[in-house]
This record gives C-alpha cells, structure tokens and sequence, in this order.
C-alpha cells in the first residue's frame, strides 16, 4: 500500500500539465538501481525521458529493461532540449557537468555527493541562483524517518543539549561500480569519507545545525582512495567520532548522548530509534515505514514537481555545503593511522 | 601488492575481478586492471607488458582449474618472464608425518584441495614446455586480512563458542604469518633456481592447534578458553551439520525475501544475526580432520634455495594481527 507521502507526490506530478522532458545523465549502478525504477513510477515522464552515457550498449540495455525510448552518447544533444536532468555520474563530473545545464536555466538534480570540493559544491550552488534554475541533490537519507526523528529530537532539544555523538558505519565496499572511478587515484583520492562519509557527515551537520569544528582525522591512504577513517570534532558543547570502514563489517550504529537523555539507532533500521531517559528507562519510538524505494521515488517526484515551479527541493544544494566543506577539512587534516604490520615487508 | 608497492621493487598492475572488490587495493596509487581469469581478452589486456605474474586467484572449482589454465595460456603467449602459481599444503591431502615437496598429490575429495592439484599438474605441462614457473604451497596463512585464521577464529574465540578441542586439536598447525609467506612469493619471482620448483613456506614455530587457539586467545586478552571433550565436541558439530545445510539451501534461494524480511521487522534482523554468527563461529565437522592431521610441510628447500627465512614467530605474529582487527573494528568495537 502506498504512503500518503507517495499518494501526494503522484497526485501532485499528475494535474494535467505539460509533462517534462528529462534525461539521466550517466547510466551506471544508480541509474539502473533506483532512478529508473522510480522514474518507471511515472510513465508519462517515462515516455520523453531521455539516457545519456557515452557506453551505447550500456544505454541500450537500460533502455531496453526499463521500456525507454530515447538515448544518446553525447550530452551536448539534449542540452537545449531537456527541462531537467538528473547527474548520475562519477563524483569528479558532477561539477562541471552540471555547470553546463544549469547555465542554461535547466534544473538539476544531482547525484552525491554534491561536488568533489566545496569550492566546486558553492560555485553550483550559486550558478543555480544566477541561471534561476534549481539545484536539488540525492542526500535521500534526509528524508529516512529515524534520521528525521534524530534531526527534530536535538533541533527542539527535546532531550536537552547534546554533549556526545559516536557514528559508525563499517561495511565492506560491494557497490558493483561500473566503471571503477572510486578508485583511480590520478582523478580523485577520496575514497570512504567521500563516499559513505558523504551522508554520515551530512547527518552530523544537519542533526547539529552546522558544520563542526574539526579536532583530528586518520585514515589508510597511502597515496590512494581511503578505506578506513577515523574523525573527531567538536560542535559546541557536544564532541564526537566518526568511524568508516570499507574493509570490515561491524554494527552501523549512530548514538547521541544530550543532557537529558540518549537517541540512538542502528543505521538501516529506517523505522525506529531507541530513547534512554536519564533514569535509565529504555523505550524504542516506532517511526514510519519507507523502503529505500519509496525514497527514491518521492525524491524522484519531488524534482519533477520542482521542474513544475510546484514546491522546492526536498535537500537543496545549499543544503550540503557544510558538509562538503568540513569533508574537505578532513581531507586537508588526515594523517595516517599507525599501521605497523605493514613495517616488516619484504 | 602491497608490498610491491610499499618496497619500490617492481612497477605493480593489480588485477581484479571486478571494481567492488578493489576497496583494499584501492588506497595505493597502483595501477588496477579488470582481469577475470575466466575471460582470456580480458586477462590479454591486463597483462600488457607484464613481466611476471604471481597468480592468487582463488573461487570455484572451475575457476581454480580452467582460471588457471586460462592465465597460463595468455601469459606464455604474451612472453611472460616469470610465473608464480599461489597452491597450497592442501595437495598433500590428510597426509601425516614430514612432508617434503616430492611427496605425491594426495585427493581427499574437498573441492579446494583436489582443484589445486589439477591446476598445479596444469603449470607442469606448461613447464614442460618451457614456460618458466614456480609453484608455491603455504599451509595456514594468518594475519593481516587472514579470512579464516585470523578474522573468523578471533570472532569465534570473541563469542564465546571456541573451545580447546581435547584429542582433536593435537595436530600440527603449520602457521605462516602473511608478510613471511610474501617475503618467500617474492623470493621466488627473483630466484633463476626457482624456476621448475615448488616450495612449502612455512613459518618458524610448530606447534598444536589447540596451541594457537591458547596463545589468540591470550593476545585477545579473553578469559582462558574452555576444554571440550572430543565425543561431546563431536557430538555438537554433528547435530550443527544439517542447520548448516539448510541455512545455505535458504541463502542461495530466498536470499532477496530474507532481505526485505530483516529490513522490515528488527526482531528478524537481530534473529538472522545471531544465527549467522553462531554458524560462523562454530567448528565445522570438516575442520577437525584439519585440526588432528600431524601433518609437518617442511621449508628445507625453500630455506635452501630461496633463502628463505621467516622472521615471524607465532607470538610477535599475533600481535600485529590483534592490532589489525582492532584497526579494523572487527574485534572491540
């Protein structure tokens, strides 16, 4: 049964007007895992989407599978021709790709994260303003209903100031990347704070209202992508770690201690989170329920409405600056964890 | 490749199978190509240039065999100078006693053991028509991302299932630590006397099983393992044999309903959880055998003629592997 979220959005993009022309630009592993399948929810979109990859057996395959009828290799056919495009590209062809429509008023829904720099990130940001066109960007984790619940539990201070926050996220890299661009050390090497960091630091700035001040930051690199990070920062009174593995599987959990109490959960329980009074007493808050495919199609719908002039993005481009920004940081700052079984070689 | 890399001896082209298994890889600026050893244009075009090839690639029965008869036949016709082939102890079979590199393959009928057998008789007729290679055979293989002997014993020692295996667990375990059995690849890729030869690495330290489990342990700083007795230890993998197969039977066919089922409802999700790690921690029926076989893989040659000589003893071994699973968050988290 659909949500009434879902009942809204397909109401909403379904009022009888002249329905847009988008394309997807970059046919790879999202593509194919979640806009499609959320663009399949509409057909009249369906009808005059057009796919844009330079691999022509790729597109066609896509465009075959997904009932598709028009596809092109270079993106420069569709540039004057679209209302909107979604950038499902590797991360170091967002900016400049992007750039390019939104230049010509043409808005943009944009793969994360949003930029490889926030240099790169603020430029977007203030491209879509010149052009008018809007800048909305897939940090779909914003709209999952135990992160919301966390984000308004420390906004309204339900729980009082928070004083510690621990994140951690270990899953080993299975992500069946088609082209291999996480890891080419010559274009980019960000590698699991770019990549799964992109959302738990994003969570961290937003549940918090801003972007933290950066205490320390290691990671494995030795020249390539990082797979394992260790952060730690300070925002106000509240000091906290991250922890990111793209080698080992361990619990994903995120924890906040505030004054008066403790919102903890486990990252992909969508559906609740757990609330520890400072008496001790433990109860477990029921959310929601949402697949991560109801997500994607209500971000999805959400952009056609933005192309409709009907509503504003659901996560703004100016939304993720922080984020990107203290990234950025981290980057900047990392050294690299004492790691002495790589001492003896040889 | 790492120690490729982190040495400076040797331009490295890492091949891979495909792009979500090159995490690890990744975090050194080397160059990675796709190489399926079951795709020979795929294997041609990684291996331009190449002058020597250490072969590890590891699956199925089929990829075992015709993987390597694949990279065998690309690399002879791109004029490869050297072939490292990764075997193993396991071609000895359930063999006891001193085992040197002449005793004769032994089948015992697991697929890992016996497939290794086909594609090592592969790299001797590839010798015999003068295609230079090396064959290596390792015994148990601990440290620094060591799935079984390392990762999965210290979970099992962690969850309280392990125990000191009493009339099974005397047997020899012939352990080698990572960077020594590396140290020996290496040697071998170098060595003129190599070529034609095969090698048992092994690490500097024998001692029992039970031992190892002790002496984890201890570096695990947990609690002084238990004793099982062997009927009761017996007893206990038996009845897990069956629950084993069906929870594989139900993984291979309804894996994507299990899915959305442990997504769904959080009580099925820790359920599926627990299960998994008492699967996972628990000894296996096939393991014992492995545990009691007073098999000693003996290094006389490649001491010998690589000059090979391990530098780590079990105890400094363990260390750097404690460390590493703690980096890792794969212990103490």
């Amino acid at each position: 049964m659909m949500s009434n979220t879902l009942d809204s959005a397909t109401k909403s993009v379904s009022s009888g007007k002249k329905q847009p022309k988008i394309a997807i630009i970059g046919c790879g592993a999202i593509a194919e895992r979640y806009y499609l399948p959320a663009l399949a929810r509409h057909p009249a979109i369906l009808k005059n989407l057009i796919l844009v990859d330079r691999d022509k057996a790729r597109i066609q395959k896509l465009a075959t599978q997904f009932n598709v009828r028009n596809y092109v290799v270079d993106f420069g056919e569709v540039l004057e021709e679209i209302d909107g495009v979604i950038i499902a590209l590797p991360i170091e062809l967002h900016h400049p790709i992007s750039m390019e429509f939104l230049s010509r008023g043409v808005h943009v829904l944009c793969e994360k994260p949003l930029a490889e720099s926030a240099d790169k990130a603020r430029e977007m940001v203030e491209e879509a303003h010149q052009s008018r066109a809007i800048l909305a960007v897939n940090y779909f984790q914003r709209l999952i209903p135990s992160f919301v619940k966390v984000k308004n539990l420390l906004a309204e201070k339900t729980l009082g100031e928070p004083l510690f926050l621990k994140y951690c996220v270990g899953e080993k890299f299975d992500w069946p990347t088609v082209t291999g661009f996480y890891f080419n050390s010559n274009i980019s090497a960000r590698g699991v704070l770019r990549d799964r960091g992109a959302h738990v630091i994003d969570h961290i700035c937003w549940w918090l209202g801003g972007k933290p001040n950066l205490l320390s930051s290691q990671n494995d690199s030795f020249g390539g992508s990082d797979a394992v990070a260790h952060i730690q920062f300070m925002h106000n009174k509240c000091f906290g770690e991250v922890k990111l593995s793209w080698l080992s599987s361990f619990p994903c959990k995120y924890i906040a201690k505030c004054q008066g109490g403790i919102v903890e959960g486990d990252v992909y329980d969508y559906q609740s989170v757990v609330l520890t009074e400072n008496s001790g007493r433990k109860r477990q808050v029921k959310l929601q329920s949402e697949s991560k495919s109801d997500i994607g199609f209500r971000m999805v719908t959400n952009f056609i409405n933005v192309i409709y002039k009907d509503g504003k993005p659901l996560v703004a481009g100016s939304d993720v600056l922080d984020s990107i920004q203290f990234i950025d940081e981290c980057y900047k700052a990392a050294t690299r964890f004492d790691m002495p079984w790589y001492e003896f070689l040889g | 490749m790492e120690t490729l890399y982190l040495l400076g001896s040797a331009d490295v082209r890492a091949g891979i199978r495909n792009w979500s298994s090159a995490a690890r890889l990744g975090r050194f600026p080397v160059e990675i190509a796709l190489c399926d050893v079951m795709e020979k244009i795929q294997i041609a075009q990684a291996m331009r240039d190449v002058t020597c090839v250490i072969h590890c690639a590891t699956g199925s029965r089929q990829v075992i065999i015709q993987g390597t008869k694949n990279m065998l036949d690309v690399s002879r016709r791109l004029g490869v100078k050297r072939f490292v082939h990764l075997s193993t102890a396991e071609v000895y079979g359930n063999a006891n006693g001193k085992i040197d590199e002449k005793f004769p393959y032994q089948y015992t009928g697991s697929a890992y053991g016996d497939s290794k057998i086909e594609a090592e008789k592969l790299c001797w007729e590839y010798y015999e028509k003068g295609f230079p290679i090396t064959v290596i055979r390792p015994s148990i293989v601990y440290g620094p991302f060591s799935k079984d002997w390392t990762v999965r014993l210290a979970q099992s020692l962690q969850s309280g299932n392990w125990r000191i295996f009493k009339g099974i667990g005397e047997g020899v375990c012939n352990l080698i630590y990572i960077s020594d059995l590396v140290s020996g690849i290496l040697l071998a890729t170098r060595h003129e006397d190599a070529v034609g030869e095969s090698f048992n690495l092994a690490g500097p330290e024998l001692i029992s099983w039970n031992q190892y489990f002790q002496k984890f342990n201890a570096a695990l700083g947990l609690p002084e393992l238990r004793v099982i007795n062997p009927g009761r230890a017996r007893l206990k993998t038996s009845i897990m044999k069956p629950v084993r197969s069906s929870a594989k039977f139900v993984l291979a066919h309804f894996s994507d309903p299990l899915k959305k089922i442990s997504q769904k409802y959080r009580f099925a999700r820790e359920v599926m959880r627990s299960f998994e790690k008492t699967m996972r921690t628990s000894p296996r029926l096939d393991e014992f055998s492995l545990y009691s076989r007073n098999a000693v893989y003996l290094g006389t040659k490649a001491r010998d003629i690589l000059g090979f000589r391990p530098k780590f003893d079990v105890e400094s071994g363990l260390k750097l592997s404690v460390r590493w699973l703690k980096h890792l968050g794969l212990i103490g988290i």
